[in-house]
């Protein structure tokens, strides 16, 4: 949560590099402005995000490990029904420290839409 | 007395997810594993039920149970040791001596 609020302040600071010729200082500080962010290393890279996301489905005790690809539906290709759905949801939330709400978390029904989620979400780490 | 209406599919969901969410909120381990492995096996066990007014008793009494759930968590909370479970315990593999 800290990292991701460093994250965000840092993304909004900015050093403007002072020259002495005053006569095209403009110009330089235009081309000199740099932001400070390290931005991207908070945030997960979509490989990260999709090898976690299938060890949490893996390590599922109803889930055969075989059977697990990005592109998996839990129920229609995995055998499970809507009670291990919202298990699975809910290991997924523990494994990335979010808070997913009811209305998202039913639609989260298969491998490439948990990804995307979570890939496409500010606090997923 | 009134026949209650039977919980949507949605709503009993909604019931799950509010027991497991309630359950993370246990400071003690093996409660709070409990609960949410009784959470999963009560709902696992209504699964098929198809009377309605059965399904409402169940739903009633799951709601009543999460109240529970939610006010132990509060207590247990109060109260809890210092000293956390050695489940919880973060080992590194142990180190090999050949």
């Amino acid at each position: 949560m800290a990292s991701a609020l460093r994250g965000a302040i840092l993304g909004h600071v900015r050093v403007p590099i002072r020259t002495l010729d005053r006569s095209r200082s403009l110009s330089c500080l235009q081309t000199s402005i740099r932001s400070m962010s390290s931005h991207g290393d908070d945030h997960l890279t979509r490989e990260e995000v999709v090898d976690r996301v299938l060890d949490v489905v893996k390590s599922f005790p109803k889930v055969d490990p075989a059977k697990v690809t990005p592109d998996v539906h839990f129920q229609a290709d995995l055998g499970l029904d809507s009670l291990d759905n919202v298990e699975i949801v809910m290991a997924l939330e523990e494994e990335f420290k979010l808070e997913i709400p009811d209305k998202e978390a039913d639609q989260i029904i298969s491998c490439p839409l948990a990804i995307e989620y979570i890939a496409a979400h500010p606090m997923a780490s | 007395m009134a026949m209650a209406t039977a919980p949507s599919r949605a709503e009993v969901l909604s019931l799950l997810r509010s027991f497991l969410q309630a359950a993370r909120k246990f400071s003690d381990y093996n409660i709070r594993e409990y609960a949410a492995r009784r959470a999963i096996d009560g709902f696992r066990g209504n699964k098929a039920l198809s009377d309605p007014s059965a399904i409402a008793a169940a739903f009633a009494d799951g709601m009543s149970q999460l109240e529970v759930a939610k006010r132990q968590a509060a207590v247990y909370s109060s109260y809890a040791p210092k000293t956390k479970s050695v489940m919880e315990v973060k080992m590194s593999p142990p180190e090999r001596y050949d």
